[in-house]
Protein backbone atom coordinates (compact mmCIF):
# COMPACT_ATOMS: atom_id res chain seq x y z
CA UNK A 1 0.00 0.00 0.00
CA UNK A 2 0.98 3.57 -1.16
CA UNK A 3 -0.06 6.89 -0.67
CA UNK A 4 -0.62 6.66 -4.37
CA UNK A 5 -3.33 4.01 -4.19
CA UNK A 6 -5.81 6.62 -3.01
CA UNK A 7 -6.58 9.98 -4.55
CA UNK A 8 -5.66 13.30 -3.48
CA UNK A 9 -9.11 14.54 -2.32
CA UNK A 10 -7.79 17.70 -1.41
CA UNK A 11 -9.14 19.85 1.72
CA UNK A 12 -12.08 19.29 3.02
CA UNK A 13 -13.96 19.22 6.53
CA UNK A 14 -15.80 16.74 9.04
CA UNK A 15 -19.76 16.82 8.39
CA UNK A 16 -21.60 17.62 11.47
CA UNK A 17 -25.37 17.50 12.68
CA UNK A 18 -25.16 21.01 12.65
CA UNK A 19 -24.40 21.99 9.21
CA UNK A 20 -26.52 19.32 7.24
CA UNK A 21 -29.12 21.76 5.76
CA UNK A 22 -26.54 24.63 4.69
CA UNK A 23 -24.17 21.67 2.83
CA UNK A 24 -27.51 19.97 1.29
CA UNK A 25 -28.68 23.17 0.16
CA UNK A 26 -26.05 25.53 -0.72
CA UNK A 27 -23.46 22.97 -1.90
CA UNK A 28 -20.45 25.32 -0.35
CA UNK A 29 -17.13 25.23 -2.13
CA UNK A 30 -15.34 22.53 -0.06
CA UNK A 31 -13.49 19.78 -1.56
CA UNK A 32 -14.77 16.32 0.39
CA UNK A 33 -16.61 15.25 3.51
CA UNK A 34 -15.48 12.99 6.21
CA UNK A 35 -18.47 11.30 8.39
CA UNK A 36 -18.18 9.44 11.32
CA UNK A 37 -19.19 5.78 10.45
CA UNK A 38 -21.61 4.78 13.31
CA UNK A 39 -23.57 8.00 12.81
CA UNK A 40 -24.86 6.33 9.84
CA UNK A 41 -24.84 2.88 11.03
CA UNK A 42 -28.92 3.21 11.61
CA UNK A 43 -31.59 1.39 10.13
CA UNK A 44 -32.66 5.25 8.39
CA UNK A 45 -34.18 8.38 8.60
CA UNK A 46 -32.28 11.89 8.08
CA UNK A 47 -28.55 10.63 8.58
CA UNK A 48 -28.69 8.19 5.44
CA UNK A 49 -30.81 10.66 4.06
CA UNK A 50 -28.54 13.66 4.30
CA UNK A 51 -25.45 11.63 3.18
CA UNK A 52 -27.25 10.17 0.04
CA UNK A 53 -27.40 14.33 -0.71
CA UNK A 54 -23.90 14.98 0.39
CA UNK A 55 -22.33 12.15 -1.39
CA UNK A 56 -23.85 13.38 -4.91
CA UNK A 57 -22.12 16.35 -5.03
CA UNK A 58 -18.67 15.32 -3.14
CA UNK A 59 -16.28 12.77 -2.22
CA UNK A 60 -16.94 10.98 1.48
CA UNK A 61 -13.98 9.55 3.63
CA UNK A 62 -15.75 7.44 6.20
CA UNK A 63 -14.29 7.80 9.67
CA UNK A 64 -15.04 6.00 12.45
CA UNK A 65 -14.78 5.42 16.72
CA UNK A 66 -15.61 2.69 17.38
CA UNK A 67 -13.76 -0.56 15.53
CA UNK A 68 -11.36 -0.74 18.23
CA UNK A 69 -8.74 -1.89 16.94
CA UNK A 70 -6.43 -2.12 19.98
CA UNK A 71 -8.95 -3.79 22.57
CA UNK A 72 -8.04 -7.81 22.97
CA UNK A 73 -12.13 -8.65 22.48
CA UNK A 74 -12.98 -10.37 19.55
CA UNK A 75 -13.73 -7.90 16.49
CA UNK A 76 -17.28 -7.44 16.48
CA UNK A 77 -18.41 -8.90 13.06
CA UNK A 78 -21.43 -7.10 13.32
CA UNK A 79 -20.08 -4.00 13.49
CA UNK A 80 -17.62 -4.75 10.32
CA UNK A 81 -20.56 -6.19 8.70
CA UNK A 82 -22.08 -3.06 8.63
CA UNK A 83 -19.18 -0.89 8.21
CA UNK A 84 -18.58 -3.07 4.89
CA UNK A 85 -22.68 -2.58 3.54
CA UNK A 86 -22.13 1.36 4.39
CA UNK A 87 -19.03 1.68 2.78
CA UNK A 88 -20.99 -0.55 -0.35
CA UNK A 89 -23.48 1.91 -0.55
CA UNK A 90 -21.52 5.31 0.27
CA UNK A 91 -18.59 4.28 -1.76
CA UNK A 92 -16.02 6.63 0.75
CA UNK A 93 -12.64 7.21 -1.06
CA UNK A 94 -11.35 5.23 2.46
CA UNK A 95 -12.14 4.37 5.95
CA UNK A 96 -10.30 5.04 8.37
CA UNK A 97 -10.52 4.92 12.62
CA UNK A 98 -8.05 4.84 15.23
CA UNK A 99 -4.85 3.29 16.85
CA UNK A 100 -6.70 3.08 19.75
CA UNK A 101 -8.80 0.69 22.24
CA UNK A 102 -12.53 1.62 23.08
CA UNK A 103 -14.18 -0.73 25.43
CA UNK A 104 -13.23 -3.87 27.65
CA UNK A 105 -14.80 -7.16 28.17
CA UNK A 106 -17.78 -6.79 25.61
CA UNK A 107 -18.96 -2.68 26.75
CA UNK A 108 -18.02 0.03 25.77
CA UNK A 109 -15.67 3.23 27.00
CA UNK A 110 -17.11 5.36 24.22
CA UNK A 111 -12.88 6.64 24.04
CA UNK A 112 -10.02 6.41 22.16
CA UNK A 113 -7.79 4.88 24.52
CA UNK A 114 -3.76 4.72 24.02
CA UNK A 115 -2.11 1.10 23.53
CA UNK A 116 1.41 -0.13 25.34
CA UNK A 117 3.87 0.33 22.72
CA UNK A 118 5.08 -3.12 22.74
CA UNK A 119 5.60 -6.27 20.45
CA UNK A 120 3.12 -7.90 21.68
CA UNK A 121 0.77 -4.91 20.88
CA UNK A 122 2.52 -4.64 17.79
CA UNK A 123 1.34 -8.68 16.76
CA UNK A 124 -2.29 -8.19 18.37
CA UNK A 125 -3.06 -4.72 16.18
CA UNK A 126 -1.60 -5.83 12.92
CA UNK A 127 -3.26 -9.32 13.54
CA UNK A 128 -6.85 -7.35 13.95
CA UNK A 129 -6.03 -4.86 11.30
CA UNK A 130 -5.49 -7.31 8.54
CA UNK A 131 -8.78 -8.73 9.57
CA UNK A 132 -10.99 -5.75 8.97
CA UNK A 133 -9.01 -5.12 5.87
CA UNK A 134 -9.55 -8.62 4.66
CA UNK A 135 -13.91 -8.13 5.40
CA UNK A 136 -13.56 -4.80 4.23
CA UNK A 137 -11.36 -5.86 1.05
CA UNK A 138 -9.46 -2.80 1.06
CA UNK A 139 -6.54 -1.10 2.65
CA UNK A 140 -7.68 1.00 5.67
CA UNK A 141 -6.20 4.07 7.81
CA UNK A 142 -5.12 4.17 11.23
CA UNK A 143 -5.01 7.35 13.18
CA UNK A 144 -2.86 8.41 15.88
CA UNK A 145 -4.89 9.45 19.05
CA UNK A 146 -4.73 12.37 21.44
CA UNK A 147 -3.26 10.58 24.72
CA UNK A 148 -3.29 11.74 28.75
CA UNK A 149 -1.23 8.29 29.80
CA UNK A 150 1.34 6.18 28.88
CA UNK A 151 2.88 3.21 29.94
CA UNK A 152 5.59 2.11 31.93
CA UNK A 153 5.66 -1.61 29.86
CA UNK A 154 6.01 0.52 26.81
CA UNK A 155 9.62 -0.68 24.79
CA UNK A 156 9.22 2.06 21.96
CA UNK A 157 8.00 5.28 21.28
CA UNK A 158 4.84 6.07 19.65
CA UNK A 159 5.88 6.80 16.05
CA UNK A 160 8.02 3.45 15.96
CA UNK A 161 5.25 1.70 17.38
CA UNK A 162 2.91 3.01 14.66
CA UNK A 163 5.27 3.19 11.68
CA UNK A 164 5.77 -0.54 12.83
CA UNK A 165 2.14 -1.62 12.53
CA UNK A 166 1.05 0.57 9.44
CA UNK A 167 4.19 -1.57 8.21
CA UNK A 168 3.35 -5.24 8.96
CA UNK A 169 -0.46 -4.44 8.42
CA UNK A 170 0.28 -3.01 5.15
CA UNK A 171 -1.87 -0.08 5.97
CA UNK A 172 -2.73 3.88 5.59
CA UNK A 173 -2.10 6.74 8.68
CA UNK A 174 -4.01 9.14 8.98
CA UNK A 175 -2.34 11.57 10.93
CA UNK A 176 -3.90 13.84 13.09
CA UNK A 177 -1.22 16.92 13.49
CA UNK A 178 -3.15 18.30 16.56
CA UNK A 179 -3.38 14.80 17.98
CA UNK A 180 0.93 14.36 17.77
CA UNK A 181 0.78 18.57 19.59
CA UNK A 182 -1.00 17.13 22.16
CA UNK A 183 0.12 13.70 22.80
CA UNK A 184 3.33 15.82 22.98
CA UNK A 185 2.97 18.02 25.61
CA UNK A 186 1.01 15.48 27.31
CA UNK A 187 4.37 13.00 27.12
CA UNK A 188 6.73 15.58 27.09
CA UNK A 189 7.82 14.20 23.30
CA UNK A 190 9.26 16.16 20.62
CA UNK A 191 6.83 16.49 17.90
CA UNK A 192 8.90 17.32 15.47
CA UNK A 193 10.54 13.91 15.55
CA UNK A 194 7.28 12.27 15.46
CA UNK A 195 6.75 13.81 12.10
CA UNK A 196 9.68 13.58 10.42
CA UNK A 197 10.02 9.83 11.54
CA UNK A 198 6.78 9.14 10.09
CA UNK A 199 6.73 6.63 7.05
CA UNK A 200 5.82 9.14 3.84
CA UNK A 201 4.82 7.09 1.84
CA UNK A 202 1.69 6.08 3.95
CA UNK A 203 0.28 9.03 4.99
CA UNK A 204 -2.76 9.23 3.17
CA UNK A 205 -4.57 12.17 5.11
CA UNK A 206 -4.05 14.43 7.87
CA UNK A 207 -6.43 15.78 10.60
CA UNK A 208 -6.79 19.56 12.28
CA UNK A 209 -8.16 20.76 14.78
CA UNK A 210 -8.40 23.12 18.06
CA UNK A 211 -7.53 21.61 21.61
CA UNK A 212 -8.03 23.24 25.29
CA UNK A 213 -5.42 23.91 27.81
CA UNK A 214 -5.87 22.87 31.14
CA UNK A 215 -2.30 23.96 32.11
CA UNK A 216 -1.18 20.49 33.03
CA UNK A 217 -2.24 19.00 29.64
CA UNK A 218 -3.84 19.39 26.74
CA UNK A 219 -7.00 18.28 26.01
CA UNK A 220 -8.18 17.09 22.57
CA UNK A 221 -11.13 18.78 22.60
CA UNK A 222 -12.06 19.75 18.92
CA UNK A 223 -13.54 22.98 20.18
CA UNK A 224 -11.20 25.56 19.59
CA UNK A 225 -9.55 26.90 15.96
CA UNK A 226 -6.88 25.33 14.82
CA UNK A 227 -3.78 26.79 17.34
CA UNK A 228 -0.55 28.63 15.21
CA UNK A 229 1.80 26.01 16.56
CA UNK A 230 -0.37 23.26 15.07
CA UNK A 231 -0.10 25.02 11.89
CA UNK A 232 3.36 25.45 12.29
CA UNK A 233 3.69 20.98 12.54
CA UNK A 234 1.29 21.07 9.59
CA UNK A 235 3.57 23.25 7.90
CA UNK A 236 6.78 20.99 8.44
CA UNK A 237 4.37 17.82 7.94
CA UNK A 238 3.51 19.32 4.36
CA UNK A 239 7.18 19.79 3.61
CA UNK A 240 8.01 16.58 4.24
CA UNK A 241 5.30 14.56 2.95
CA UNK A 242 4.15 17.03 0.11
CA UNK A 243 0.54 16.79 -1.06
CA UNK A 244 -1.70 14.83 1.02
CA UNK A 245 -5.66 15.30 1.93
CA UNK A 246 -6.34 17.29 4.82
CA UNK A 247 -9.20 17.51 7.44
CA UNK A 248 -10.81 20.10 9.37
CA UNK A 249 -12.39 18.51 12.44
CA UNK A 250 -14.73 20.56 14.80
CA UNK A 251 -17.40 18.85 17.56
CA UNK A 252 -17.91 21.17 20.12
CA UNK A 253 -18.70 24.63 20.04
CA UNK A 254 -19.40 24.06 16.15
CA UNK A 255 -19.41 27.56 14.28
CA UNK A 256 -20.34 28.62 11.39
CA UNK A 257 -19.92 26.64 8.30
CA UNK A 258 -17.98 29.31 6.75
CA UNK A 259 -15.42 29.12 9.40
CA UNK A 260 -14.51 25.48 8.91
CA UNK A 261 -14.28 26.42 4.68
CA UNK A 262 -12.14 29.29 5.74
CA UNK A 263 -9.56 26.62 7.82
CA UNK A 264 -9.85 23.69 4.88
CA UNK A 265 -8.84 26.89 2.49
CA UNK A 266 -5.65 28.10 5.17
CA UNK A 267 -4.52 24.47 5.36
CA UNK A 268 -4.65 24.55 1.37
CA UNK A 269 -2.56 27.97 1.10
CA UNK A 270 -0.20 26.62 3.53
CA UNK A 271 0.53 23.91 1.37
CA UNK A 272 0.82 26.05 -1.73
CA UNK A 273 3.32 28.33 -0.15
CA UNK A 274 5.39 25.87 1.42
CA UNK A 275 5.36 24.01 -1.26
CA UNK A 276 6.37 27.24 -3.62
CA UNK A 277 9.32 27.93 -1.26
CA UNK A 278 10.44 24.67 -0.91
CA UNK A 279 11.07 24.98 -4.55
CA UNK A 280 12.79 28.04 -4.22
CA UNK A 281 14.65 26.71 -1.73
CA UNK A 282 15.63 23.76 -3.84
CA UNK A 283 16.14 26.23 -7.35
CA UNK A 284 18.52 29.03 -4.74
CA UNK A 285 20.70 25.50 -3.84
CA UNK A 286 21.15 24.13 -7.03
CA UNK A 287 21.70 27.96 -8.31
CA UNK A 288 24.55 28.16 -5.10
CA UNK A 289 25.87 25.14 -6.25
CA UNK A 290 26.54 26.33 -9.50
CA UNK A 291 27.81 29.73 -8.63
CA UNK A 292 29.96 27.89 -6.50
CA UNK A 293 31.33 25.30 -9.23
CA UNK A 294 31.40 27.44 -12.53
CA UNK A 295 31.84 31.11 -10.47
CA UNK A 296 28.60 32.26 -12.23
CA UNK A 297 24.85 32.86 -11.22
CA UNK A 298 23.17 29.95 -12.71
CA UNK A 299 19.97 31.10 -14.69
CA UNK A 300 16.59 31.69 -13.04
CA UNK A 301 13.77 29.28 -13.14
CA UNK A 302 11.99 31.36 -15.74
CA UNK A 303 14.61 31.65 -17.83
CA UNK A 304 15.11 27.43 -17.54
CA UNK A 305 11.25 27.54 -18.63
CA UNK B 1 1.12 -6.79 32.27
CA UNK B 2 -0.25 -8.88 29.77
CA UNK B 3 -2.72 -6.43 26.93
CA UNK B 4 -5.54 -8.40 28.21
CA UNK B 5 -5.09 -7.93 31.62
CA UNK B 6 -4.24 -4.31 31.23
CA UNK B 7 -7.17 -3.03 29.55
CA UNK B 8 -9.80 -4.92 31.94
CA UNK B 9 -8.21 -3.24 34.71
CA UNK B 10 -7.99 0.21 33.23
CA UNK B 11 -11.95 -0.53 31.87
CA UNK B 12 -12.57 -1.01 35.34
CA UNK B 13 -10.90 1.74 37.29
CA UNK B 14 -11.85 4.44 34.83
CA UNK B 15 -15.85 3.33 34.91
CA UNK B 16 -15.70 3.04 39.28
CA UNK B 17 -18.58 5.11 39.91
CA UNK B 18 -16.54 5.80 43.48
CA UNK B 19 -13.88 7.39 40.83
CA UNK B 20 -10.47 6.27 40.40
CA UNK B 21 -8.82 6.63 43.60
CA UNK B 22 -11.56 4.80 45.22
CA UNK B 23 -11.37 2.03 42.88
CA UNK B 24 -7.49 1.70 43.04
CA UNK B 25 -7.73 1.62 46.62
CA UNK B 26 -10.09 -1.43 45.91
CA UNK B 27 -8.57 -3.04 43.28
CA UNK B 28 -6.56 -6.28 43.45
CA UNK B 29 -5.24 -6.74 40.22
CA UNK B 30 -2.77 -3.93 41.24
CA UNK B 31 0.49 -5.52 43.23
CA UNK B 32 2.82 -3.47 45.33
CA UNK B 33 4.11 -0.62 42.75
CA UNK B 34 0.31 0.14 42.33
CA UNK B 35 -0.59 1.82 39.49
CA UNK B 36 2.55 4.06 38.97
CA UNK B 37 4.06 0.64 38.13
CA UNK B 38 1.91 0.50 35.09
CA UNK B 39 0.91 4.50 33.87
CA UNK B 40 3.33 6.70 33.99
CA UNK B 41 2.99 10.18 35.67
CA UNK B 42 5.33 13.00 36.40
CA UNK B 43 5.49 16.28 38.14
CA UNK B 44 2.93 17.79 36.17
CA UNK B 45 0.09 14.62 36.29
CA UNK B 46 0.30 11.70 38.91
CA UNK B 47 -0.95 8.08 37.10
CA UNK B 48 -3.80 8.45 39.29
CA UNK B 49 -4.48 12.08 37.78
CA UNK B 50 -3.93 10.81 33.97
CA UNK B 51 -6.88 7.91 34.29
CA UNK B 52 -8.85 10.83 36.07
CA UNK B 53 -9.02 12.37 32.64
CA UNK B 54 -10.36 9.80 30.87
CA UNK B 55 -12.62 8.69 33.79
CA UNK B 56 -14.19 12.62 33.24
CA UNK B 57 -14.38 12.06 29.52
CA UNK B 58 -16.48 8.70 29.55
CA UNK B 59 -18.91 9.78 32.03
CA UNK B 60 -19.30 13.10 30.54
CA UNK B 61 -19.64 12.35 27.16
CA UNK B 62 -22.24 9.57 27.88
CA UNK B 63 -23.63 12.16 30.20
CA UNK B 64 -24.03 14.92 27.32
CA UNK B 65 -25.81 11.97 25.13
CA UNK B 66 -28.24 11.70 27.62
CA UNK B 67 -29.34 14.59 28.33
CA UNK B 68 -29.71 15.73 24.62
CA UNK B 69 -31.74 12.26 24.47
CA UNK B 70 -33.84 13.00 27.49
CA UNK B 71 -34.54 16.71 27.41
CA UNK B 72 -37.69 16.51 29.31
CA UNK B 73 -36.33 13.86 32.31
CA UNK B 74 -33.46 16.14 32.43
CA UNK B 75 -35.92 19.53 33.25
CA UNK B 76 -38.06 17.40 35.30
CA UNK B 77 -34.86 15.70 37.33
CA UNK B 78 -32.69 18.82 37.34
CA UNK B 79 -29.03 18.57 36.66
CA UNK B 80 -27.82 17.01 40.64
CA UNK B 81 -30.64 14.77 40.09
CA UNK B 82 -30.04 13.76 36.51
CA UNK B 83 -26.50 13.36 36.71
CA UNK B 84 -27.12 11.11 39.90
CA UNK B 85 -29.57 8.75 37.81
CA UNK B 86 -26.80 8.58 35.01
CA UNK B 87 -23.98 7.56 37.50
CA UNK B 88 -26.59 4.25 38.45
CA UNK B 89 -27.45 3.95 35.13
CA UNK B 90 -24.22 3.70 33.58
CA UNK B 91 -23.54 0.87 36.20
CA UNK B 92 -26.40 -1.06 35.33
CA UNK B 93 -26.49 -0.68 32.08
CA UNK B 94 -22.84 0.10 31.01
CA UNK B 95 -22.39 0.87 26.67
CA UNK B 96 -22.02 -2.34 24.71
CA UNK B 97 -22.73 -0.58 21.37
CA UNK B 98 -20.51 0.51 19.11
CA UNK B 99 -22.66 3.56 18.60
CA UNK B 100 -24.17 6.08 21.74
CA UNK B 101 -27.10 6.06 19.64
CA UNK B 102 -27.88 3.11 22.25
CA UNK B 103 -26.83 4.23 25.40
CA UNK B 104 -29.92 5.29 26.26
CA UNK B 105 -31.93 2.15 25.44
CA UNK B 106 -32.53 0.95 29.15
CA UNK B 107 -32.65 4.68 30.83
CA UNK B 108 -36.93 4.30 31.01
CA UNK B 109 -36.66 0.77 32.74
CA UNK B 110 -34.07 1.80 34.92
CA UNK B 111 -36.50 4.62 36.47
CA UNK B 112 -39.31 2.48 36.75
CA UNK B 113 -37.61 0.69 39.99
CA UNK B 114 -35.49 3.70 40.80
CA UNK B 115 -36.36 6.29 43.99
CA UNK B 116 -35.78 9.36 41.74
CA UNK B 117 -39.69 7.73 40.37
CA UNK B 118 -41.05 8.21 43.88
CA UNK B 119 -41.37 12.27 43.50
CA UNK B 120 -42.04 11.61 39.79
CA UNK B 121 -43.86 8.39 39.28
CA UNK B 122 -44.39 9.53 35.36
CA UNK B 123 -40.63 9.73 34.88
CA UNK B 124 -40.30 6.33 33.60
CA UNK B 125 -43.12 6.79 30.59
CA UNK B 126 -41.48 10.38 29.78
CA UNK B 127 -38.63 8.48 29.46
CA UNK B 128 -39.99 6.05 27.24
CA UNK B 129 -41.48 8.40 24.90
CA UNK B 130 -38.19 10.75 25.00
CA UNK B 131 -36.48 7.26 23.80
CA UNK B 132 -39.31 6.17 20.86
CA UNK B 133 -38.39 9.53 19.87
CA UNK B 134 -34.83 9.06 19.07
CA UNK B 135 -35.14 5.65 17.71
CA UNK B 136 -38.33 6.29 15.41
CA UNK B 137 -36.43 9.52 14.20
CA UNK B 138 -33.68 6.79 13.10
CA UNK B 139 -35.67 3.84 12.43
CA UNK B 140 -36.24 2.35 9.19
CA UNK B 141 -37.13 4.37 5.81
CA UNK B 142 -40.62 3.73 4.18
CA UNK B 143 -42.23 5.95 1.12
CA UNK B 144 -45.32 7.52 2.45
CA UNK B 145 -48.73 6.30 0.51
CA UNK B 146 -49.77 8.98 -2.08
CA UNK B 147 -53.83 9.03 -1.52
CA UNK B 148 -54.09 8.96 -5.15
CA UNK B 149 -53.06 5.15 -4.81
CA UNK B 150 -55.61 4.81 -2.49
CA UNK B 151 -57.72 6.44 -5.20
CA UNK B 152 -57.17 3.76 -7.90
CA UNK B 153 -57.60 1.10 -5.99
CA UNK B 154 -61.00 -0.85 -7.01
CA UNK B 155 -63.92 -0.84 -5.06
CA UNK B 156 -63.99 -4.85 -4.97
CA UNK B 157 -60.49 -4.79 -3.93
CA UNK B 158 -60.50 -2.88 -0.74
CA UNK B 159 -62.07 -5.43 1.48
CA UNK B 160 -58.61 -7.53 1.22
CA UNK B 161 -56.27 -4.42 1.33
CA UNK B 162 -53.82 -4.33 4.07
CA UNK B 163 -52.47 -1.40 5.29
CA UNK B 164 -49.06 -0.80 5.79
CA UNK B 165 -48.10 1.33 9.23
CA UNK B 166 -44.78 3.08 8.08
CA UNK B 167 -42.02 0.96 9.75
CA UNK B 168 -40.44 3.74 11.67
CA UNK B 169 -43.74 4.60 13.74
CA UNK B 170 -44.47 2.89 17.37
CA UNK B 171 -47.18 2.82 19.75
CA UNK B 172 -46.51 3.11 23.47
CA UNK B 173 -48.83 1.83 26.03
CA UNK B 174 -48.06 4.37 29.14
CA UNK B 175 -49.62 4.60 32.66
CA UNK B 176 -48.86 8.50 32.53
CA UNK B 177 -50.36 10.95 30.11
CA UNK B 178 -47.10 12.47 29.13
CA UNK B 179 -47.16 13.72 25.83
CA UNK B 180 -48.21 17.60 27.29
CA UNK B 181 -44.82 17.72 29.57
CA UNK B 182 -42.65 17.03 26.74
CA UNK B 183 -44.55 19.09 24.70
CA UNK B 184 -44.11 21.74 27.06
CA UNK B 185 -40.25 21.16 27.62
CA UNK B 186 -39.51 21.23 23.72
CA UNK B 187 -41.75 24.17 23.34
CA UNK B 188 -39.40 25.59 26.20
CA UNK B 189 -42.87 26.54 28.21
CA UNK B 190 -43.47 25.64 31.85
CA UNK B 191 -44.19 21.80 32.56
CA UNK B 192 -47.02 20.46 34.67
CA UNK B 193 -46.60 16.96 36.21
CA UNK B 194 -48.13 14.45 34.12
CA UNK B 195 -51.88 13.02 35.31
CA UNK B 196 -52.31 9.24 35.73
CA UNK B 197 -54.75 7.05 33.16
CA UNK B 198 -53.32 4.92 30.98
CA UNK B 199 -52.88 6.31 27.23
CA UNK B 200 -51.57 4.95 23.90
CA UNK B 201 -49.10 7.15 22.40
CA UNK B 202 -48.41 7.03 18.39
CA UNK B 203 -44.71 8.22 17.74
CA UNK B 204 -44.18 8.46 14.26
CA UNK B 205 -41.61 10.35 11.18
CA UNK B 206 -42.50 12.50 8.40
CA UNK B 207 -40.19 14.19 6.38
CA UNK B 208 -37.23 13.78 8.79
CA UNK B 209 -39.31 15.17 11.69
CA UNK B 210 -40.52 13.24 14.76
CA UNK B 211 -44.35 13.30 15.77
CA UNK B 212 -46.10 11.87 18.51
CA UNK B 213 -49.81 12.04 19.98
CA UNK B 214 -52.25 10.43 22.52
CA UNK B 215 -54.33 8.06 20.30
CA UNK B 216 -57.90 7.89 21.08
CA UNK B 217 -59.16 4.44 21.84
CA UNK B 218 -60.90 3.63 18.26
CA UNK B 219 -57.91 5.00 16.04
CA UNK B 220 -55.37 2.88 18.51
CA UNK B 221 -57.28 -0.78 17.75
CA UNK B 222 -57.15 0.60 14.14
CA UNK B 223 -53.51 0.84 14.12
CA UNK B 224 -52.75 -1.75 16.02
CA UNK B 225 -54.80 -4.12 13.82
CA UNK B 226 -53.53 -2.66 10.96
CA UNK B 227 -50.01 -2.85 12.04
CA UNK B 228 -50.70 -6.92 12.91
CA UNK B 229 -51.66 -7.23 9.25
CA UNK B 230 -55.38 -7.06 9.62
CA UNK B 231 -57.24 -6.52 6.08
CA UNK B 232 -58.97 -3.61 5.48
CA UNK B 233 -62.35 -4.89 6.07
CA UNK B 234 -61.50 -6.24 9.42
CA UNK B 235 -60.59 -3.33 10.46
CA UNK B 236 -63.92 -1.88 9.20
CA UNK B 237 -65.06 -4.81 11.52
CA UNK B 238 -63.27 -3.87 14.51
CA UNK B 239 -63.78 0.15 14.39
CA UNK B 240 -67.62 -0.66 14.03
CA UNK B 241 -67.67 -3.06 16.45
CA UNK B 242 -67.35 -0.24 19.23
CA UNK B 243 -70.77 0.41 21.04
CA UNK B 244 -70.08 3.96 21.05
CA UNK B 245 -69.75 4.35 17.44
CA UNK B 246 -72.76 5.58 15.59
CA UNK B 247 -71.21 6.13 11.87
CA UNK B 248 -68.33 3.82 11.20
CA UNK B 249 -67.73 4.95 8.04
CA UNK B 250 -67.35 8.19 9.17
CA UNK B 251 -64.82 7.29 11.44
CA UNK B 252 -63.32 5.06 8.72
CA UNK B 253 -63.06 8.03 6.42
CA UNK B 254 -61.34 10.39 9.14
CA UNK B 255 -58.68 7.77 10.62
CA UNK B 256 -57.76 7.45 6.68
CA UNK B 257 -57.46 10.86 5.76
CA UNK B 258 -55.44 11.59 8.83
CA UNK B 259 -52.97 8.40 8.67
CA UNK B 260 -52.01 10.19 4.98
CA UNK B 261 -51.86 13.63 6.03
CA UNK B 262 -49.33 12.65 8.63
CA UNK B 263 -47.29 10.34 6.58
CA UNK B 264 -47.83 7.37 8.68
CA UNK B 265 -48.83 4.63 5.96
CA UNK B 266 -46.27 3.15 3.55
CA UNK B 267 -46.12 2.14 0.11
CA UNK B 268 -45.84 -1.65 -0.18
CA UNK B 269 -45.07 -4.21 -3.41
CA UNK B 270 -46.59 -6.66 -1.55
CA UNK B 271 -48.52 -8.84 -3.61
CA UNK B 272 -52.23 -8.77 -1.19
CA UNK B 273 -52.20 -4.71 -0.70
CA UNK B 274 -52.23 -1.81 -2.73
CA UNK B 275 -49.86 -3.02 -5.49
CA UNK B 276 -52.64 -5.13 -6.67
CA UNK B 277 -54.78 -2.13 -6.53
Amino acid sequence: MKRSDFPMLGYGVGLRRQHYSHVLETRPKVDWFEVISENFMVAGGRAPEVLEGVRANYPIVMHGVSMSIGSTDPLSRSYLRQLRDLARRFEPAWISDHLCWTGAGGRNLHDLLPIPYTEEAIRQVVARIRQVQDTLERPILIENVSSYMAFADSTMTEWEFISAVAAEADCGILLDINNIFVSAFNHRFDADEYVDAMPAERVVQYHLAGHSDHGTYLLDTHDHPVRDEVWALYERAARRFGAVSALVEWDDNIPEFTQLAQTADRARTIFATTVQTAEQDSLKNRDDDATEKTGKPALSADHRA
Amino acid sequence: MQLKKLESLLYRLITAPSGVAGAIAAERELDAGGLDAIVLGDDRLSAEARLDIYADMYFYRLLDVLKEDFPATLRVLGDDNFHNLVTGYLLEYPPTEPSVFYCGRHLSAFLRGHRLRDGAPFLADLAALERASVEVFHGPDAAALEPDSLRAIAPADWPGLELRIHPSAQILALDWQVSELLRAVEERRPWNPAQPGAVKVLVWRCNARVFYRDLEKTEADALGAASRGATFAQICDLVAARADNRDPVATINRLLARWLSDGLLARTSRPCDLARG
